[in-house]
């Protein structure tokens, strides 16, 4: 970037913004968690560690976390290295295809997830558990109101992230390593054990720190499922202790905290692992690794892929779509009611009607004012020779560390003690969330800038153009794509937020996850169900944009 | 280039990036109009940073950069005009073919920032097209062309604007060996057919050779020489241009005085006295360089070079016959043409006239 007098004052301005926007609410969240006096005042009249110590007080909250975490780690990962294995290594049929499916249990969210699982396997009224009942058995199937539920859930959801970085590294393992030892005489067990798992050792324990780290954060999962059976983990016992009367922000702030650093501990150590002992990625480039021939069994692995996708997104979606049309949630052929009234509640009730309304414009405007701030931004800090671009980069990519419902509190606290009169307002949600999704849209974005090699634009200045008439027909264009898909992951992103706005959201500012989650403690699965489906189609039409772009620039925008 | 004003002139140009030794240090030369000239050097020399920064696309740390009598560059000036205003034109290592365009859109975009008439832009890009031999892909899409074509359309779009000066950095690099052979004829034609003053960098010594009027040499951010092909090959200034350029044998030694006919007496390793030519401006030096292609193997009347030696060692190259000699200096490479055949262990005269032995 030439350095003119625009360029001088815009990237400080920058700066100054997102600093305020980042580290606004988190001195806050600081400050109250040593808040030892009353928690309602800011500044606190006392200062103490009381707030750290009492989370040892009551280790259950901590065990609890830890115990869901580990199982939902373990499944997770499995699901993980089993899908990517039948995927990059063997010869199933379908592989493409498979492949770019396994990126839809993401986007079914913990959420959706939680509320179908608990339609199937809820207690005596769950589906699965009624028809077990009708067969003659005196108790449930599965109680999904518990911990083993809650890991189970998170794990169908996680398990796709643990594939795509497991997947990732037995793709970059040039196949020519295993073919040198099979040439120098070693069986195939043993090259599999000498050479292929000590390759893929280092994705797969990333994969399993990374997974382990975002489950220590999860909210939605334990919310759902956790509650009902009086169950918490470090994150529901934060939105308790914010419920209880007084607000109990101060334990509240220092549980967050506590759970932000030992995420970022256990991230730093993922790092520090695919650094130290990634071989596999050493190239760089991609390897198609020759699959393997593996005969009739190819029919069963195919089974065992298929079924994660069923298991994870279809049978979901259809126990929410069946219930969402029936006025009793049954499989009882004879006792079914279908109707239509779940919807038109849902779409009329007075709270209702405008969460989703709200919702569609938060992501429409989220993701527009932020895709060109967050481009400019990832402009400067990848490509320009602007000073403090390190110090910027960092400080956008700050919120990832913080759970959002932590981060939620933090915005909360702070904006409670603002005189600007916006909480309880869309406005704060709306700065809340482009604060939350700056690392999601710079990482996106980041992707692009980084692939547009630097001499196409130099090319450019150097056959006359000046930076303006360079930027629109050549550095824009060229990064149409990702600004496009960087623009339907905030929507997306936006739409199915919860962590942030349980806490921002006020009687006039309903947003849908929120009010999905109130409807399901509160009142009918039915109406759930038909709520949830809704905002599941809004996601999915917008996914079904985003693979088409994707697609389309026949690069991985995803 | 006596009277005529240089097209090109850069003087005691320094670039640094942070601390360190600079990238380019102290680098000046001129180029008069027409002429080719190629920065030749090792990976990391400052040839690509110097083309660069005639381009405008690096800022240097000191000096000055003069293009067509217009100082585009001074530090003591404290001027700087930007890329777009220097009036240059550029071949890209990677071709920098804009994939959202077509091959015309490609080539015509210098003309369309300049603001030429529609029916000028049609003209120009058809016939630059033609002079690349692309006319029939204009309006391909310029994502699925080959390495080859779409070297054809960098160089249609750089020089489609009638640039001043062409500027090539490293641009047959990414093609493979026969292609590169074919394209450097071309560009070659394509240069003096336009008249153009160009800089080429280049790591290929055998390119910087073919195609070049003059060649620069440089290594560590600093010009090693600058004179004609044959000139930098025949009569390195330094033994790192001896050594880079061409296959050259080094021999260490000392000289020991006057030979016969102006000549000077060299003593190398191992006892071996050649009659060498004294260097023209009366230096001295502790090493001999000897191209292997100047090497005979049969003794020659007209020197008194001959060495016994014999064949450790021979490989068929297909143009040449490669041999290591063992002759009392140590080993020595030796190219022949393929008709002349010797098998291995047996003995033959090294044999080398004083005037290819470059005193270093």
């Amino acid at each position: 970037m030439r350095s003119s007098g625009t360029n001088m004052w815009i990237a400080p301005l920058l700066l100054l913004v997102c600093g305020v926007l980042v580290f606004y609410p988190l001195i806050y969240l600081v400050t109250e968690s040593f808040n030892i006096g009353d928690a309602q005042i800011f500044p606190p009249e006392e200062y103490g560690m009381d707030n750290y110590w009492e989370l040892f007080e009551e280790p259950k909250i901590i065990l609890n976390t830890l115990w869901v975490a580990c199982l939902a780690t373990v499944m997770a990962v499995l699901f993980g290295f089993v899908q990517a294995w039948i995927i990059t290594r063997t010869a199933i049929p379908g592989r493409a295809r498979l492949e770019r499916l396994m990126q839809l249990p993401y986007y079914m969210t913990p959420l959706i997830g939680a509320l179908s699982w608990g339609v199937l396997l809820g207690p005596k009224t769950g589906l699965v558990n009624q028809v077990w009942r009708s067969m003659g058995f005196s108790s449930d199937f599965f109680n999904i109101y518990s911990p083993w539920g809650i890991a189970w859930v998170m794990a169908l959801f996680e398990g796709t992230v643990a594939f795509v970085m497991i997947a990732a590294s037995m793709k970059s393992m040039d196949p020519s390593l295993e073919e040198s030892s099979r040439v120098l005489g070693a069986s195939k067990l043993r090259t599999a054990l000498k050479i292929t798992l000590p390759m893929v050792a280092p994705g797969v324990l990333s994969a399993t720190i990374f997974v382990f780290a975002e489950m220590l954060g999860s909210f939605a999962a334990a919310f759902v499922l956790g509650i009902p059976g009086r169950f918490f983990v470090v994150t529901t016992a934060i939105w308790e202790a914010t419920l209880s009367y007084p607000p109990d922000y101060g334990r509240a702030a220092a549980m967050g905290l506590s759970l932000s650093g030992a995420m970022v501990l256990t991230l730093a150590a993922a790092k520090f692992i695919m650094r130290k002992g990634s071989y596999a990625t050493i190239s760089g480039k991609a390897f198609r690794p020759r699959p393997m021939e593996i005969g009739a069994i190819r029919w069963l692995l195919m089974a065992i892929s298929w079924g994660y996708i069923v298991v994870a997104v279809i049978l979901p979606l259809m126990a929410l779509t069946l219930t969402s049309f029936e006025r009793f949630a049954t499989v009882v052929v004879s006792q079914m009611q279908f109707t239509i009234a779940n919807y038109e509640t849902a779409l009329a009730m007075g709270s209702l009607a405008p969460a989703f309304g709200n919702s569609l414009l938060l992501g429409i405007v989220v993701a527009t004012l932020g895709v060109p701030t967050i481009g400019v931004l990832a402009w400067i800090i990848y490509r320009s020779r602007m000073p403090g671009r390190g110090a910027m980069e960092f400080l956008v990519m700050v919120p990832q560390a913080v759970p959002r419902l932590v981060f939620g509190l933090g915005l909360l606290w702070a904006w409670i003690n603002i005189p600007i009169p916006i909480y309880g307002t869309l406005w704060l949600l709306g700065i809340a969330y482009f604060t939350v999704f700056m690392p999601l849209g710079l990482r996106t974005i980041a992707g692009v800038v980084l692939q547009v090699d630097k001499s196409l634009e130099e090319c450019a200045r150097v056959c006359g153009a000046p930076w303006t008439y360079q930027m629109r027909t050549i550095t824009l264009p060229l990064l149409r794509p990702g600004l496009v898909a960087a623009w339907l992951l905030i929507f997306i992103a936006s739409v199915r937020e919860l962590g942030v706005s349980v806490f921002l959201m006020g009687p006039n500012s309903k947003v849908v996850a929120p009010a999905i989650v109130n409807s399901w403690l509160s009142s009918s699965s039915e109406l759930s169900a038909a709520m949830a489906l809704m905002q599941t189609v809004m996601v999915f039409i917008a996914v079904a944009i985003l693979f088409r772009v994707a697609r389309k620039v026949g690069g991985d925008v995803v | 280039m006596s009277g005529v004003p240089p097209r090109i002139e850069v003087k005691d140009l320094v670039v640094r990036y942070g601390e360190g030794a600079p990238a380019v240090d102290g680098v000046g030369f001129a180029i008069a109009p027409g002429e080719l000239v190629t920065l030749l050097g090792p990976s990391g020399c400052g040839k690509t940073t110097t083309l660069r920064s005639i381009a405008g696309l690096e800022t240097p740390t000191s000096g000055s950069i003069v293009l067509n009598g217009q100082t585009v560059y001074s530090s003591a000036e404290r001027r700087n005009v930007p890329s777009e205003k220097r009036g240059v034109s550029m071949v890209f290592q990677s071709y920098a073919i804009w994939p959202h365009m077509t091959v015309f859109e490609n080539v015509a975009y210098g003309l369309r920032v300049r603001k030429a008439p529609k029916a000028e832009v049609a003209a120009s890009v058809a016939r630059v097209l033609d002079m690349v031999q692309m006319q029939a892909y204009a309006d391909r899409p310029s994502s699925n062309l080959s390495g080859g074509q779409q070297q054809r359309v960098a160089v249609a779009r750089a020089i489609a604007f009638s640039p001043n000066v062409l500027l090539f950095d490293e641009p047959l690099s990414n093609l493979d060996a026969k292609l590169r052979a074919e394209m450097r004829v071309e560009l070659r034609e394509l240069q003096r057919r336009l008249d153009i003053t160009s800089l080429y960098v280049t790591h290929d010594q055998e390119e910087a050779l073919a195609i070049s009027d003059r060649v620069i040499v440089m290594s560590n951010g600093k010009i090693e020489q600058i004179g004609t092909p044959e000139e930098i090959y025949n009569r390195p200034n330094t033994l790192f241009v001896a050594d880079f350029v061409g296959a050259a044998n080094i021999v260490g030694g000392k000289v020991a005085g006057p030979g016969p006919n102006g000549t000077l007496i060299f003593e190398g390793q191992g006892g071996v006295r050649m009659e060498i030519e004294a260097p023209p401006n009366g230096r001295g030096g502790d090493k001999v360089a000897l191209r292997s292609s100047y090497i005979h193997l049969t003794p020659m009347p007209q020197t008194h070079n001959a060495v016994a030696g014999t064949i450790h060692r021979r490989m068929f190259h297909g143009d040449f016959i490669q041999y290591v000699v063992d002759w009392p200096a140590g080993q020595l490479i030796v190219r022949r043409p393929p008709t002349e055949h010797y098998t291995e262990g047996s003995a033959v005269t090294v044999s080398f006239l004083p005037e290819h032995c470059v005193l270093l």
